[in-house]
């Protein structure tokens, strides 16, 4: 449950007000599930364009009426009713839309979450020109039974379990008059790791690592030890890929470090003025260890993971450093 | 929303407004006119060449340019053309500043007005058609600039449906929207908009192009008691002189009337004639007009006419009396009303000698012509066939149909054959009681023609042929009468003359037939033409029209929208439900699907405990399979799933 919410249930005597108008705004409690877009989530209202439309109406009315012109009331009525079935084919546009969350990638903090969608259009019409808003509009035609990707984009600033919060889709097909909206949100947080550090440290010199500390700041890798076979968890940079296109499956380089190089990345030990600090120092060190092919444990308070390498190994320590 | 508008949005606005202007050529100045479309074709040229297009400054002179322009036109700022030409000069210059979609929809909506102002010129049907089309052009441009990709031609499919989906609601409205009595704003009328009504010549067929217009002629309070509507003849020009087609009023020898041999009985008629701007000096008295005040004026012909200028809107105070005797006539008077073109076709004269015309008294003979016309089948048409030559004897022995004008040109004719004085008056007859305001309301539509006998003792008499054919045109007015004698009679009439004439005769009828309908209901659905409608399903209020209005907008809303969000019915759910009553039948075998069992596992299982069922079963668990989970079933597998569900109950368990 969100922070909000936890506040906002104490306070019952508000919450059913606070939740209608939550509805509106913000869409209703998120979900993991796709979403169908019915009429219990879509909102529809006048465009300014919709209420200028109302008033050239009350003018051709007018018209009508003083010169009893009968063709011109036709006119006028005609123009009504335009406006009536241009409220229901706007919400037409938005109803039955189903709307699928994909898997996100976890990002850095600051940088711009891809927040992937699957719009699927079960029905015979075309919708056209739906708008998909977080932050940034981003305009998508849905033809008929199809079943299309749609990537959204949101800012991330901090670090930690991002939810990506209420996607807005919009129409105002056919004639702009009628906006109908429907505000979603879907339970499907973003991990956003810790914004990497910018300044460049040593390795933490630790007491198994001292002694081969000579050969890591060779930076690694260059003495070449042989081939292996791929095992799970070994770093891509280092796949034999000209073996692997004759042929001989996947090999994996082993360099003469690699056995012995290991460093412990640890919280405690980490320099920085405050928690945010060291964590984006951690997060430095994290993604160097892994680019330079080193073997790094990995020391939170409350968390402790073996000196490892890897994709694997990689996301779980800055996964440790998102949730700290 | 991209604030760059695309030229396929240019195109189709510019082009709709284009064709929204042109029917403008014959209703404003044609300077305004040129201005108008020199303004457009400037935004067309400046779509390919943006640099051509006008800077503010000036487009402030153009501006000012505009006005001069209306402003020389001398036609104030209220009315409908002032209204008209002002709203186009405001179209024209607004094209030159395209820069959003504001703009866009701004002239979207100024086109619509200007669609309006048309209107007030020409209530045609085709004109209707034509502004319907342009209609769907205007929409067709909304819909674009919301399109992402600027796809004209699905904006136009898009912008029809949705004209054709409005279409009922449309309608609904226009039956069933209170329409209320109309305002007489004299401020809001044309400076020059001086109506022509009757005609100073008479022809046969003549006054059927007033019969359909709804403009006042003038409006009539009486102080005490109406006539009754038999008795409403406003007299109008007299014809006498007649060459057997074309009928005019004898020249003007002597205007003022003596009128001593003139004499009244009975009570006055006292009235207030209120008369809208005109373009002759004529003034509309109830027949026989009294004691008249200046400028007002008698001629011989009891005519009255006014001294003032006719295009200013007057008020004349009148007295008459229904009961009078105009006395004696002298020579010259007898002679000029029994004035004949020089060749008579001998059957006219055999149809008078038939109807005694020549041995028997005046009144018999009159008598006989009256019921010549109600028993010979004659009819009573707005659009009669056209009669060229010899449109007496046409219409007499030949096509039997005719307006007014016909029965009164004809029986003078007659009348005069038999050596009885007899002219056409024309003038107005009958008027529509205003109950609000308690004061007769004549239009162009009530226009008559009749006919005044020369009658020993009684001096002229007035005869009203039309009332031996269609006598409610005299006793209930114009209204019933429109709709009553709908025109469809014409169908009936088989002319003589090749196919081909024949084909385009009928279809210039049911085309005259259809426009009589739209006049009838569409132009003229007026308050009073509601009611009467209406009141006939029981809805004799306003508020019960609100109710219904409202109870049959909500419905066909709500058909709609049910239409339009109504889902595909999917066939995989179908093919679930016909599975469903596979398993149903087979439970009678004893046999169930347990929970979780795949359809190919149910299926071998029925198979080793009943042999015999492997084929049906095999089929319908590979179409059923098929349907669920392969893209490419189509309707066709649901189809012979259907039939090869529905073929295993009739060939094996009744075996079974």
């Amino acid at each position: 449950m969100l922070p909000f919410l936890k506040s906002v249930a104490k306070n019952s005597a508000n919450f059913k007000r606070k939740r209608i108008f939550d509805s509106i705004f913000k869409g209703e409690k998120p979900v993991k599930g796709p979403i169908e877009l019915k009429h219990r989530r879509i909102f529809i209202l006048p465009t300014k364009h919709g209420l200028s439309f109302m008033l050239l109406l009350v003018i051709l009315l007018l018209i009508a009426f003083i010169y009893n012109n009968n063709l011109t009331y036709l006119l006028a009525f005609m123009l009504i009713s335009v406006l009536v079935v241009t409220i229901l084919s706007t919400f037409r546009s938005l109803a039955g839309l189903i709307i699928h969350a994909g898997q996100h990638k976890p990002v850095f903090a600051g940088d711009i979450a891809a927040i992937s969608l699957l719009i699927e259009n079960p029905g015979t019409i075309e919708r056209f020109n739906l708008e998909f808003k977080i932050e940034q509009p981003v305009y998508y035609d849905a033809a008929a039974y199809s079943r299309e990707p749609l990537t959204l984009y949101a800012n991330t600033h901090q670090r930690g379990c991002f939810q990506i919060g209420t996607i807005k889709v919009t129409s105002r097909f056919p004639l702009g008059l009628f906006r109908a909206w429907s505000p979603i949100r879907f339970e499907q947080p973003i991990l956003v790791y810790p914004k990497p550090s910018s300044t460049l440290l040593p390795f933490p010199e630790t007491a198994t690592q001292q002694a081969l500390q000579g050969s890591v700041k060779k930076g690694g890798g260059d003495d070449f030890y042989g081939l292996q076979a791929y095992q799970a968890g070994d770093t891509i940079r280092h796949i034999h890929w000209k073996a692997f296109a004759k042929g001989q499956g996947l090999l994996t380089k082993h360099f003469s470090n690699e056995n012995s190089a290991t460093c412990w990345l640890d919280y405690a030990v980490t320099p920085g003025h405050n928690t945010e600090e060291r964590l984006s120092q951690l997060c430095r060190w994290v993604l160097d260890a892994e680019a330079t092919g080193l073997k790094y444990g990995f020391n939170l308070p409350g968390l402790s993971l073996p000196p490892a390498q890897g994709k694997t190994h990689q996301a779980q320590c800055l996964q440790a450093l998102a949730l700290f | 929303m991209p604030t760059h508008i695309q030229p396929t949005v240019l195109l189709l606005l510019l082009s709709s407004v284009a064709l929204i202007g042109l029917p403008h050529a014959w209703t404003i100045a044609p300077s305004v006119f040129g201005f108008f479309y020199a303004l457009l074709i400037w935004r067309v040229v400046g779509i390919w060449k943006k640099n051509w297009l006008p800077n503010k400054a000036i487009l402030f002179l153009l501006t000012c340019a505009g006005i001069a322009l209306l402003y020389q036109q001398h036609l104030g700022v209220f009315g409908r053309n002032a209204g008209t030409s002002i709203f186009i000069t405001a179209l024209g210059l607004k094209l030159l500043e395209i820069k959003t979609t504001r703009d866009v929809y701004f002239i979207v909506f100024l086109s619509f007005i200007v669609a309006a102002t048309l209107f007030l010129y020409q209530q045609s049907m085709g004109m209707a058609l034509y502004i319907i089309a342009v209609c769907v052009s205007l929409l067709a441009t909304l819909v674009v600039i919301n399109m992402r990709t600027s796809d004209a031609k699905k904006a136009i499919k898009t912008a029809l449906i949705i004209i054709l989906q409005a279409l009922p609601l449309g309608i609904t409205f226009f039956i069933l929207f209170p329409r209320l009595e109309a305002p007489h704003w004299t401020f809001l009328q044309d400076k020059s908009q001086i109506k022509s009504g009757l005609s100073e010549t008479l022809e046969p067929g003549a006054i059927s192009d007033l019969a359909l217009s709804d403009e006042l002629v003038f409006r009539v309070k009486f102080d005490g008691a109406i006539p009754p509507q038999p008795q409403r003849y406003w007299r109008g020009p007299v014809f006498s002189l007649t060459d057997g087609k074309k009928w005019l009023p004898l020249l003007k020898r002597d205007t003022q009337r003596n009128q001593d041999t003139l004499s009244f009985s009975g009570s006055p008629y006292q009235y207030t004639l209120l008369l809208e701007p005109q373009d002759k000096n004529w003034v509309f008295a109830l027949d026989m007009p009294d004691k008249l005040a200046p400028p007002l004026k008698i001629n011989t012909y009891y005519q009255v006419t006014t001294d003032a200028n006719p295009s200013i809107r007057a008020e004349y105070t009148l007295q008459s009396y229904s009961d009078y005797n105009t006395g004696n006539i002298g020579n010259s008077e007898r002679q000029e009303n029994l004035q004949l073109p020089p060749v008579i076709s001998p059957e006219i004269t055999a149809l008078v000698s038939q109807l005694h015309g020549f041995d028997a008294s005046p009144s018999r003979f009159i008598q006989e012509v009256m019921n010549h016309f109600r028993t010979q089948q004659f009819y009573y048409s707005l659009t009669p066939p056209l009669m060229e030559e010899n449109p007496i004897d046409t219409f007499l022995f030949k096509t039997h149909t005719g307006f007014c004008s016909h029965y009164a040109t004809a029986f003078v004719y007659l009348m005069r054959i038999a050596h009885i004085p007899a002219r056409v008056v024309s003038g107005y007859q009958g008027g529509e009681l205003n109950k609000q305001g308690n004061f007769l309301e004549i239009k162009q539509a009530d226009a008559h023609a009749w006919t005044e006998v020369w009658l020993e003792n009684k001096g002229w008499t007035r005869i009203d042929p039309t009332t031996a054919i269609a006598p409610e045109r005299v006793e209930q007015g114009v209204n019933i009468d429109k709709q009553i004698n709908s025109g469809s009679v014409n169908f009936d009439l088989g002319q003589r003359g090749s196919t081909a004439a024949n084909i385009a005769k009928q279809f210039r009828q049911a085309w005259q037939n259809a426009d009589y309908s739209w006049q009838r209901w569409v132009i003229n659905y007026n308050n009073t033409n509601q009611a009467h409608f209406l009141s006939r399903f029981g809805l004799n209020n306003s508020q019960r029209m609100l109710t219904w209005l409202f109870a049959i907008l909500s419905g066909l809303t709500l058909g709609l929208f049910w239409w339009l969000t109504r889902q595909p019915q999917k066939q995989q759910d179908h093919a679930s439900r016909l599975y469903q009553q596979f398993t149903h039948k087979l439970a009678k075998l004893q046999l169930q699907k347990l929970p979780g069992e795949t359809a190919s596992a149910f299926a071998i299982r029925i198979i080793q405990q009943h042999p015999d069922l492997t084929l049906p079963i095999n089929t319908i668990t590979e179409l059923y399979l098929k349907i669920r989970y392969n893209k490419d079933s189509d309707a066709d597998d649901l189809k012979k799933l259907t039939q090869a569900i529905r073929a295993l109950k009739i060939n094996h368990l009744r075996r079974h």
